[in-house]
């Protein structure tokens, strides 16, 4: 199995992660925040379709998506929910990070691409939970 | 050839000084070939040729360059408009930030790392017209790290993409 490939399985499994807390993150908005996150999770449905096909045709082992997943922490109430939801884009930012070194091209400009997104989308989600600052200076880097 | 050198050196300089230039061509010697390491063939006294070329910049500079003129532009807009500044700031030392890293990456020295062209103070007007301004240099900020990220060699790419990334949110962050 190639790093590229790893790579991007990881980055698949974040994705299916991020797809499945959306729904819990979604109950506890409303209206404007319902909305983006509907729209936050079909980015990640997107991605990881593209994913899910692109790793098919190279031969090798898609990880499957899974029932469930565990969240770090409940979500309760639209607090909660915009706290996981920051949460869910750093995190798969950091997936795709991870990618840039081990790809080439095509490749490293989807992740870039995912990364930068997910970024801004966290960005919008810390504005709307009303935290500061906005922004962290290396997005997508462990902590 | 580091010890032949500073006698080649002190006859060219003026003799009231001779006292003082071989101790400092040694120290001068030694860091150049601290600094020189692989990169360039060291050829005997010929490091010290005036005629020397001076080692090609990183294709990295004009980036770390960039991040300090956005540090910079973002802090001369806090200083003209105070009530700003819990927002521009946090960017600017995001962008400090960057520059540091890139420095490191790129193996120039903080103190070496002063944007060649300083901006000539913040943007004009009123604050929605500051932020527009503002937003307009991270726009271009964010291109040309995603164009480095996209160009850069494996060891270099994790960290552009962060800065690509932290760019695209300044933008967001300035709305």
């Amino acid at each position: 199995m190639s790093e590229t490939f790893a790579a991007l399985a990881d980055a698949l499994t974040a994705e299916y992660a991020a797809i499945w807390a959306y729904g819990p993150i979604g109950v506890r908005l409303s209206d404007a925040e319902r909305k983006a996150a509907v729209a936050a999770e079909a980015a990640h449905r997107a991605r990881r379709d593209a994913l899910v096909m692109q790793l098919s045709t190279g031969g090798g082992t898609v990880p499957p998506d899974r029932a469930g997943y565990a969240l770090p922490f409940p979500v309760t109430d639209r607090a909660s929910a915009l706290r996981l939801a920051v949460q869910v884009e750093e995190r798969t930012a950091a997936f795709w990070r991870a990618a840039l070194p081990v790809s080439t091209g095509a490749d490293r400009d989807r992740a870039l691409a995912a990364l930068v997104e997910y970024a801004v989308r966290a960005t919008r989600w810390r504005r709307s939970a009303g935290s500061t600052p906005l922004t962290v200076p290396f997005p997508g880097r462990p902590a | 050839m580091v010890l032949t050198c500073p006698v080649a050196m002190g006859r060219t300089n003026r003799q009231d000084e001779s006292s003082q230039l071989p101790r400092r061509a040694v120290l001068r010697a030694g860091a150049l070939l601290a600094l020189g390491g692989a990169a360039a063939p060291l050829t005997g006294c010929g490091l010290f040729d005036r005629d020397e070329e001076p080692p090609q910049p990183d294709p990295l500079a004009p980036l770390l360059d960039e991040s300090l003129r956005l540090a910079a532009g973002l802090r001369a807009a806090a200083t003209v408009h105070p009530d700003l500044a819990a927002r521009l700031v946090p960017l600017a030392e995001s962008h400090e930030a960057h520059a540091a890293e890139l420095a490191r990456l790129t193996g120039v020295t903080t103190a070496s790392a002063t944007p060649t062209a300083s901006p000539s103070g913040p943007p004009p007007g009123d604050q929605s017209a500051v932020l527009a301004a503002l937003r307009q240099s991270e726009r271009a900020g964010r291109e040309s790290a995603i164009q480095a990220c996209s160009a850069a060699p494996a060891e270099r790419a994790a960290l552009l993409g962060s800065v690509a990334a932290a760019r695209a949110t300044h933008l967001e962050a300035l709305r």
